[in-house]
């Protein structure tokens, strides 16, 4: 699943280090350039932790492991989920006592890779960020655990960096979208039944009309939320709208995607599966469309009209 | 496309704000909060203050009564003047036939009707569509026969909004019957409504009112004078003028208004203890509907910023589609935050306006996906000329 070669070249690219600071050595840039990198990775289909790059970093702040996570010779997994729990960007049941911590952390991504991985755990009524530098397995157990805390206080910090890391799945699920479309849009042209192509059938020529709607639509979201983030990087607005934006139009380009291709659609040999199957990722990481929807919900009676520009 | 607003523009979006606020009668303006219908003095007397002020064409040419303005300007400045419940200029004169004259006509027809049309001193109707002919246009069979200087215009349009009001229509006509393709025999004529031979008989709508109308030609002599560039060129200056709508059709600020007047609504109806605000379901309709819109506008702004000489971005296309069903999503909304209150249409008991008026404007609204191209037609112009589904 972890490709170490492509990692080695995505690292000498400069690509893991693009938003973090050049004294830890980064690159400097922002959250534009990781959406740029992050499409084009999704746009290949690309399977890479890079977006759980750019959240692990984030969480490290300066601490020194970041500059083995912008050179590629250390990978370093953020662990943020908890096992039977729906998403939460905060701990629930993961603790940080007396310097120990206990609870567990299931499913670590990419953990049979991972050199080092950073999590949270609820400290009193703050968030401590925390560092385990050894392998781990998916499940992680964090009793007994050698464990570096790298924040006392770190929510803000938490909100940063999965603000980054939602900015980067959703430019991911941009580009798979449009590979998804295009390779659609070709088979329509070239398969034949009923003695001509498919793209006579007027049922399938619109719904590939509805998909690039979708993928147009969702094209002009990640764009401003990645100049959203550029402006002010705790803006969780505009990150709610792209994950739910990019989690409806991901369902609905994967899924017609698929539908539109007949049989080798489902098959693992071609490539809109595999789409498919990491759009469906993409939806249930940091959150799903109904999760943003609801928070966005909580709060719509705050304002009045809409303004995107204020 | 840039995030936020320069000191600039923000200026300029305030003077609009201040102007559409405080210069266009509230009566008039309220209407758009109740869904009132519009009389055609409130059409009249806002076009006129927006002429007077240089704002009711601003995408016109600069020496026709244009703007030197940005796109972005354009944008806020359409998006204030409908936020603020500023019916639109007369879209007839205002987006479709002016377009066209500015670009097409001789400089004569220009100079001649151009400044009337801006004012409002004419009042334009559109005779594209006939009974046989809908989406399929070009089958259109009104015909134009030139005896002498002159045309004798026979056959029927229908469709033809606030034809009633109209002191002239621009009518899409036959004159060359035996042209290979449908499209090359058509050309469009400038008819005076009140000429001899034109009868204008009403439509009733699906909500009672009365906005659209037949209109019949019985033997009218129309100056051949009044044909718009060349003959037989009429397609292509329809296809202009189907572009400009399309792309000028996205209603964003009018929605953003009517989410706001839906929740401010939703905010006062009460359901057990609070109100349907208190709902989750229906916030996260209205939630959705808003991530639904700022993908919209965000379009809106890309598309605008993409397009060069007067070349749309393709993605313009998609415009008209989504704007139609948000639009429509909106309304669906209003009838159902008014609730049984819906059920009264008639005034006169102590159902508020904007809900009385809920239904009729949510079932009249179902035009928007079905005129100016229906949203079968803008899908086939996306799978056709955008991603090459030709079949
Ligand atoms: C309220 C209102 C105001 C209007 N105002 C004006 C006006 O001022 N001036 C004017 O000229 N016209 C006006 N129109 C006419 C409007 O442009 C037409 O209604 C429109 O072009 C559709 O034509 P039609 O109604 O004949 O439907 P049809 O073309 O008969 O369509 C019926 C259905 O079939 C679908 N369909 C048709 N062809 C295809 C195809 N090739 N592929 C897939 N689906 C297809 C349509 O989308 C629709 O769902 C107005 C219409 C309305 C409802």
């Amino acid at each position: 699943m972890f490709d170490a070669k492509l990692w080695r070249a995505l690292a000498e690219m400069g690509t893991l280090g693009l938003p973090f600071p050049e004294e830890a050595g980064g690159m400097g840039a922002g959250p534009v350039e990781v959406m740029i990198v992050a499409s084009e990775l999704g746009r290949a289909g690309v399977r890479s932790p890079y977006a759980e790059t750019m959240v692990a970093g984030t969480l490290l702040g300066d601490d020194a492991l970041l500059g083995s996570l912008c050179d590629g010779s250390a990978l370093v997994v953020p662990a943020l989920t908890e096992p039977g729990r729906a998403w939460s960007p905060l701990p629930v049941g993961v603790v940080l006592s007396g310097g120990a911590a206990s609870g567990v952390r299931a499913p670590v991504p990419y953990a049979a890779a991972a050199d080092h991985v950073v999590t949270t755990a609820r400290a009193g009524d703050s968030t401590a960020i925390l560092a385990v530098d050894a392998p781990v397995s998916s499940t992680l157990d964090l009793a007994g655990k050698a464990i570096r805390v790298l924040a006392e206080d770190g929510e803000a910090t938490v909100r940063r960096a999965i603000n980054l890391g939602i900015l980067a799945l959703g430019a991911e699920a941009l580009g798979a979208m449009d590979t998804a479309l295009a390779l659609t849009v070709d088979y329509l042209k070239t398969r034949k039944q009923f003695g001509v192509p498919l793209a006579r059938f007027q049922t399938l020529t619109q719904r590939a009309a509805d998909m690039y709607t979708s993928v147009e639509l969702t094209r002009s979201v990640v764009y401003f939320a990645a100049m959203s983030l550029a402006a002010d990087p705790d803006d969780e607005v505009a990150i709610a709208r792209l994950k739910v934006s990019a989690g409806k139009a991901g369902r609905h380009v994967g899924q017609e995607a698929v539908q539109l291709h007949g049989g080798i659609g489902v098959t693992a040999e071609y490539a809109v599966s595999h789409l498919l199957a990491r759009l469906t990722a993409i939806e249930h990481t940091y959150g799903d469309a109904r999760y943003h929807l609801a928070r966005l919900a909580r709060r719509v009676g705050d304002y009045g009209a809409l303004d995107l520009m204020a | 496309m840039e995030r936020g607003l320069s000191a600039q523009d923000q200026q300029f979006r305030q003077e609009m704000r201040e102007f559409f606020t405080t210069q266009i009668p509230q009566e008039i303006r309220a209407k758009a909060h109740t869904g009132e219908e519009l009389t055609k003095d409130d059409i009249a007397t806002t076009h006129r203050l927006l002429h007077a002020a240089g704002m009711a064409v601003p995408a016109w040419p600069v020496e026709w009564g244009g703007k030197d303005w940005s796109n972005r300007q354009r944008y806020l400045w359409f998006d204030e003047l409908q936020l603020a419940g500023v019916p639109a200029p007369l879209a007839f004169n205002a987006n479709m036939i002016g377009p066209v004259l500015a670009t097409f006509a001789s400089e004569e027809m220009k100079a001649r009707f151009l400044p009337p049309t801006a004012a409002l001193d004419i009042w334009w109707c559109q005779g594209f569509s006939e009974p046989e002919a809908g989406s399929d246009l070009a089958s259109l069979r009104t015909t134009a026969v030139r005896d002498g200087d002159e045309y004798v215009v026979n056959g029927q349009k229908t469709w033809t909004t606030l034809g009633q009001y109209a002191d002239w229509i621009f009518a899409l006509v036959r004159t060359d019957p035996a042209a290979p393709k449908p499209q090359q025999g058509i050309s469009m004529l400038l008819i005076e409504m009140t000429s001899p031979g034109v009868t204008v008989r009403p439509i009733q709508l699906i909500d009672g009112g009365h906005e659209v109308n037949e209109v019949f030609f019985d033997n009218v002599r129309v100056p051949a004078d009044n044909l718009v560039g060349e003959e037989n060129h009429g397609w292509d200056y329809a296809k202009f003028l189907l572009g400009n709508e399309r792309v000028g059709v996205a209603p964003v600020g009018w929605i953003k208004r009517k989410l706001a007047d839906v929740k401010a609504h939703a905010a006062q109806v009460a359901e057990g203890e609070g109100t349907l605000l208190d709902d989750p379901l229906l916030a996260a309709r209205i939630a959705e509907l808003e991530c639904d819109l700022a993908a919209l506008e965000l379009t809106v702004l890309r598309v605008a910023a993409n397009s060069h000489h007067g070349k749309p971005d393709p993605a313009s296309s998609i415009l008209k589609l989504r704007g139609s069903q948000i639009q429509q999503d909106v309304l669906e909304l209003m009838v159902d935050v008014a609730g049984p209150a819906s059920l009264a249409w008639e005034p006169g008991d102590d159902t508020p306006d904007w809900a009385r008026r809920s239904a009729p404007v949510y079932l009249n609204f179902r035009k928007a996906s079905i005129y100016g191209g229906s949203n079968e037609v803008q899908r086939s112009v996306i799978s056709s000329g955008i991603l090459g589904l030709k079949g």
